[in-house]
């Protein structure tokens, strides 16, 4: 920048000084000028001053009474008035060139002779017949005095006494060259080195500056300005014709100007004016030594900037390293998190379930319950850091697929309905009917986005609840394009002014010490806007400290299929309809599969899951182990673990994959990965896997995928008739109790019922009501309610130990 | 310990004296070096007269003297008719500061104020270095007073094309006999005339430049036939026996080619430089005149742009133990003793008195320098230690004008076969100079 602003500076003044060249020189045209015309008209003078004389002898001529020599002499002598100005009288009709002076020679003051016979003047002129405007010989010597001279010639008719005729005789005014430079001195006010030379067409000087060597000033020229003779000709024409004014070198080689111009009065003289360029360029405008000061302190600024950067940059390139450094082993650890936590979590999830199916000690269960929550919890978080730091390091792509919508839908609305029923806040549902029921885009990430904001809004939330809002419009741009305006809205503690910046900045935590009882890692908000920003769009904050916010975003989808979802509640209930109470679907006794893991605990979990459903099952604790009973035994479907020491599943696949004559040639084979990352599906499809199923694992997606994959003369669907039973309540229900494990329980076994809120203790249950209507109000028996509730809807019972069928024929009973 | 102690103390004294031996000398001869003697900020003018119509060498002089005195203008100019002009100009409105003279205006009563305004040079109060002139070409008066400071000296011999003889494998000839051997060879190489020059009566011309030097020494080694000579008496003629016969001999020789000399160098200054630069011609006679006017011509000469060569000046060979070197002035200044700025006039010709700006100048006009130092021009560098035995300056004789131009015409007749050597010996004195 200091470079650029030093260029501009330099370029302007060099700008401005060639400007202020070219001014100079333009002026020191017209000086030339203006000195010519000086000259021209001091020399017309004198001619003038020279036919005086000479009309006035050649009028005594022509009235018939010419003058003689000395007679015409003596007359000149009384009119002249100049002492150093002589008159000359010669003949030329003999060629003698031979006369008198007005004045005596310096040598002999009774000698006024004169003799021109050896100076060569004349060979310009027809001097019998001078009829210039101005008839000016060269500078010559004045035979009489010795100065340097300069002559104005007229003819003149003269009587020769002795011959008694009337001769030719050229009248000769003779100035000295040094009264013309008198007239030049005014130039030495305005350029102190000037010098004005006169030269005739050939060259030679009248008037010879002291600088200009040579008697000639084109030799002169040509022997310090080497140029060929076509280029030194053009030189002499433009001296001969033009105005102007040329840069050359003097006999030091300096640079040097000359202006130049014919002289209008004569025939072939021109002037000169010489100046060292030095010397104009002293008086231009541009002030260097300011100049070369901002330049050098520019430089120097430059210089210490460069140091300070460098110096600076060094830091800054020692801290890059050590953040590549320290990020690459954040990548490294989140990589083995992902496998390393993961993995043994996979095992508490499964082990902790089977805790939960089989025990009946409610201690246990508690226990069980209290694990199963921080284990999600703890996937959670572990999710949220593995996404971030894939965003961080630009490696997060969107996997764009097709999704129904009602599907992505019920999950979230699962998911915020426990969460919001658990702190007993009213969740409000509205969904525009006309949204497409089939989309295309990153169904995990939208999920993870509204999740996120969802799940902040259920946590800051302590009273009130939470508005869930989505509307669509088609969009205008694009035929197949649908905008999905989503909005959350909550009656939380609402966010500071100051404080929405924040909001979106990770691992910050909004006003920390008052909600640090409240989960987080201060990921999730950041998460989400990175996730959009990547769809083009962002979250837009409004929220009023104490009361509340609204978090929305605008998404725009492909749409796939463009019949509505209709009625979001009657699609939510038919969805919920499908969610059954665990009990194994289906029991395939002759199915054989094959577990592979090297993890024990692992094959373990997977064993107990599908206890139930009688599938045998053999298990390999390595790829080579899988193999051989791959090469041996036929099996149904095959499930095989990614992560192995030794050979790994994907290697183990491919291996599988190339063998022949197996009984196993159209096994599926199943990727059990820990790996959750998005986009791993692709990756074991084009393994060779057939599907993949990822852990801690899903009983019902496990289920599922081994329905789907067994041949269904293998499958023994259990009946589901009387889980399916439907009971509808009229109205919300509330429930109070302090065992989560019992909150849930009936939740589950009345979702179908209708509206159903969850609070553990009596103040929550008491805010609820203060806002809400509900039709019955189940209370544990073994809870002391301080307050009065209205006894027509309170039911109290030990509902721990009371089953589903139990319950719902006491709520028919009591309604 | 007293006496060790003066004998270390002698040591070093010893010691330092002689450390400061070349010390002094050094000093001595710094002092050569031009030191302002004014205020160097001093405004000035000062004029210069002569016969050249250019006249570069001396306009850098002045440019070499404007850095020591920046503030000034010194000018010079070309007097018209100079013989005629100088004179009324010294008496004139505008006189000169510094004018040219020749020798042979000494004694010319028409001259007599040229040498009568003449400052004396010698004056030691002016501290001009008159000392850095050579012995030959410094002219006192007889009263002991240096009117002149001799500027360029000249000489007569000729230009040698080295490039010929290194490629013949000759060496440069330095007597008579030597001069026929090469000749010889360099006709047998195909040069039809190893010898040229100006067929003219001048100076620069053959006879002048060939058989002057000779007659020179003749009246050297015996002045007293130098009045009879210079009274044109018919009986002096045989002093120039000699050096005529011996002029005769070398035209008569395969040397010259007359003929082809008339034909080709149609004058004896620029057609001799010209002709010379063609590049065939390994010797051609000639004044020191016609050297200078070499180094402006040397780009004039188509020839010589594409061939160049490298050429020096000898004296011709015409005697039998060498040639005979005429070390003449060419030109010579006078400081008007009047003038009106006769300080700085003063200043400049003490500046000007140096072997290296004289030197300098006749360096750049190609001309010989009056000094000691003969290396500045490589051209004249054959010049240097020359034997005094065969040396004529111009205080050895004093041959008139009018003496000059009979041998002159003697010359040239014998050159061209109008006489014999016999009959310009007897005609002496009223032999036809035109």
């Amino acid at each position: 920048m200091v470079g650029l602003i030093l260029f501009v500076i330099v370029k302007y003044a060099n700008d401005r000084a060639l400007e202020s060249n070219r001014a100079l020189v333009a002026s020191f045209e017209k000086m030339t000028i203006t000195t010519e015309q000086i000259i021209d008209n001091y020399l017309e003078d004198e001619q003038h001053l020279c036919d005086i004389w000479s009309n006035y002898i050649n009028n005594l001529a022509d009235a018939g009474n010419p003058m003689t020599m000395e007679e015409a002499v003596s007359y000149i002598r009384k009119v002249k008035i100049s002492s150093e100005i002589s008159g000359h009288l010669i003949y030329i009709d003999d060629g003698s060139l031979l006369g008198i002076s007005t004045s005596p020679s310096t040598t002999n003051s009774n000698n006024y002779q004169v003799d021109y016979s050896h100076i060569s003047i004349f060979d310009n002129f027809d001097i019998k017949n001078v009829d210039g405007k101005v008839n000016l010989t060269r500078a010559y010597t004045n035979p009489l005095n010795g100065v340097q001279s300069i002559a104005f010639l007229n003819n003149v008719k003269i009587l020769d006494e002795e011959k008694g005729v009337i001769r030719d005789g050229l009248i000769i005014r003779v100035v000295p060259v040094s009264r013309l430079e008198q007239k030049l001195i005014f130039l030495k006010g305005e350029y102190e080195k000037v010098e004005i030379s006169i030269i005739d067409w050939d060259g030679n000087y009248m008037i010879h500056g002291k600088s200009l060597k040579n008697s000639n000033f084109y030799e002169y020229f040509k022997s310090y300005n080497p140029m060929s003779n076509k280029e030194f000709n053009k030189v002499v024409e433009s001296i001969h014709t033009d105005i102007a004014s040329m840069h050359i070198r003097n006999s030091k080689s300096e640079d040097c100007v000359i202006a130049y111009t014919p002289l209008t009065s004569l025939d072939s003289w021109y002037l000169i004016a010489y100046i060292p360029a030095k010397e104009l360029t002293d008086n231009r405008s541009v002030d260097w030594l300011l100049l070369g000061m901002t330049s050098v302190g520019l430089m120097i600024l430059l210089h210490f900037n460069l140091l300070v950067l460098r110096a600076f940059n060094r830091k800054l390139e020692v801290a890059a390293i050590a953040a590549n450094q320290a990020n690459e082993a954040k990548s490294q650890f989140l990589s083995t998190m992902s496998h390393d936590i993961r993995t043994p979590m996979n095992a508490i999830v499964g082990m902790n379930e089977m805790i939960l199916r089989n025990s009946h000690d409610e201690e246990i269960l508690t226990y069980a319950n209290n694990i199963k929550m921080a284990g999600t919890t703890l996937l959670a978080i572990i999710k949220d850091i593995l996404d971030f730091s894939k965003i961080e390091a630009g490696k997060m792509e969107l996997v764009l697929e097709s999704y129904n919508f009602v599907s992505l839908l019920n999950d979230l609305v699962n998911m915020v309905t426990c969460k919001a029923e658990e702190k007993g806040l009213f969740f409000e549902l509205n969904v525009d009917r006309n949204i497409p029921r089939v989309l295309i885009g990153d169904e995990i990430r939208i999920k993870q986005i509204i999740t996120n904001i969802l799940s902040n809004a259920v946590k800051y939330t302590k009273e009130g609840g939470i508005t869930f809002t989505i509307t669509s419009t088609k969009s205008d741009k694009r035929q197949d394009e649908v905008s999905l305006h989503v909005e959350i809205k909550d009656t939380g503690v609402g966010i500071k002014k100051e404080d929405l910046d924040k909001l979106f900045i990770a691992f910050e935590r909004i006003e920390e010490k008052k909600n640090r009882d409240v989960e987080g890692t201060g990921l999730g908000m950041a998460i989400a806007q990175s996730f959009l920003n990547m769809m083009g769009s962002k979250i837009y904050v409004e929220s009023e400290y104490g009361v509340g916010s609204v978090f929305s975003f605008e998404l725009r989808q492909t749409v796939v299929d463009w019949e509505a979802i209709g009625e979001y509640d009657e699609a939510f209930k038919q969805f919920r309809s499908e969610q059954k109470e665990y009990k194994a679907k289906f029991e395939a006794p002759e199915a054989k599969i094959l577990i592979v893991d090297d993890t024990e605990i692992n094959l373990k979990v997977l064993i107990s899951l599908l206890r139930e459903t009688k599938i045998q099952i053999d298990t390999a604790d390595s790829g080579d182990a899988c193999i051989s009973k791959f090469k041996t035994k036929h099996y149904d479907i095959i499930f095989l673990d990614h992560m192995m020491p030794g050979k790994d599943g994907i290697e183990t696949i491919k291996e599988m994959r190339t063998l022949k004559d197996t009984a196993n040639e159209n096994t599926p084979v199943i990727c059990l990965t820990a790996n959750a990352v998005s986009g791993m599906r692709e990756k074991y499809i084009e393994a060779g896997f057939d599907d993949y199923l990822t852990k801690p694992i899903d009983t019902v997606k496990l289920e599922n995928m081994i329905l789907n994959y067994l041949s269904t003369d293998l499958v023994v669907l259990n009946n589901e008739d009387k889980r399916t039973e439907s009971f509808t309540a009229p109205q919300n229900i509330l429930v109070i109790n302090k065992d989560l494990g019992v909150l849930r329980k009936i939740k589950e076994w009345l979702e179908d019922a209708g509206n159903i809120v969850l609070v553990k203790s009596e103040e929550q249950a008491i805010k609820y009501l203060e806002n809400h209507e509900v039709s019955l109000i189940l209370v544990d028996k073994e809870m002391r309610l301080e307050e009065s509730f209205d006894d027509v809807k309170l039911l109290s019972r030990d509902f721990k130990e009371m089953d589903r069928d139990e319950l719902i024929d006491l709520i028919k009973e009591f309604l | 310990m007293g006496r060790t102690v003066k004998r270390i103390v002698s040591v070093v004294f010893a010691a330092i004296l002689l450390v400061s031996v070349p010390g002094c000398e050094k000093s001595k001869s710094e002092s050569k070096e031009f030191t302002p003697k004014y205020d160097t900020s001093i405004n000035y003018k000062i004029s210069v007269v002569g016969t050249y119509a250019n006249f570069e060498s001396l306009e850098s002089e002045f440019e070499r003297f404007y850095s020591y005195y920046p503030n000034g203008e010194i000018g010079y100019t070309y007097l018209d008719d100079y013989g005629n002009t100088i004179g009324p100009a010294l008496a004139g409105q505008e006189p000169p500061d510094i004018y040219v003279v020749q020798p042979w205006m000494y004694g010319n009563e028409k001259y007599a104020d040229l040498f009568n305004n003449a400052q004396d040079l010698s004056d030691e109060k002016l501290d001009i270095d008159l000392d850095c002139i050579r012995e030959g070409v410094s002219w006192e008066m007889e009263d002991g007073q240096i009117l002149t400071l001799p500027i360029f000296a000249t000489s007569y011999g000729m230009l040698v094309n080295m490039d010929i003889f290194e490629k013949e494998g000759l060496k440069v000839p330095e007597t008579y006999g030597e001069l026929l051997d090469v000749s010889k060879k360099l006709k047998a190489a195909g040069y039809e005339s190893p010898v040229m020059g100006a067929n003219t009566m001048t100076t620069p011309g053959i006879g002048y430049t060939f058989a002057y030097p000779m007659f020179a020494k003749t009246v050297k080694d015996d002045r007293s036939v130098e009045d009879a000579l210079n009274n044109l008496d018919p009986l002096a003629g045989e002093t120039m026996r000699n050096s005529l016969t011996r002029l005769k001999e070398f035209v008569d020789s395969e040397c010259i080619d007359i003929n082809k000399c008339s034909r080709e160098i149609e004058n004896d200054y620029d057609a001799v430089i010209m002709r010379f630069f063609e590049g065939d011609v390994p010797m051609m006679l000639c004044s020191g005149d016609v050297v200078s006017g070499t180094k402006k011509r040397e780009s004039k000469s188509e020839a010589f742009s594409n061939n160049p060569f490298k050429y020096d000046f000898y004296i011709a060979p015409s005697g039998d133990d060498g040639g005979y070197y005429m070390d003449s002035i060419s030109i010579l200044f006078c400081v008007n003793k009047n003038s009106a700025n006769i300080d700085m006039t003063n200043e400049f010709i003490r500046f000007l008195t140096s072997q290296k700006e004289l030197g300098l100048m006749a360096q750049e006009k190609r001309l010989i320098t009056p000094t000691k130092d003969y290396s500045l021009d490589e051209v004249y560098a054959s010049l240097s230690g020359f034997p005094d035995n065969r040396t004529i300056s111009f205080r050895d004789t004093e041959i008139l004008d009018t003496t000059v131009k009979q041998f002159r015409a003697a010359a040239y007749a014998v050159i061209n076969n109008t006489m014999t050597v016999d009959e310009a010996v007897e005609k002496y004195g009223s032999i036809a100079v035109k």
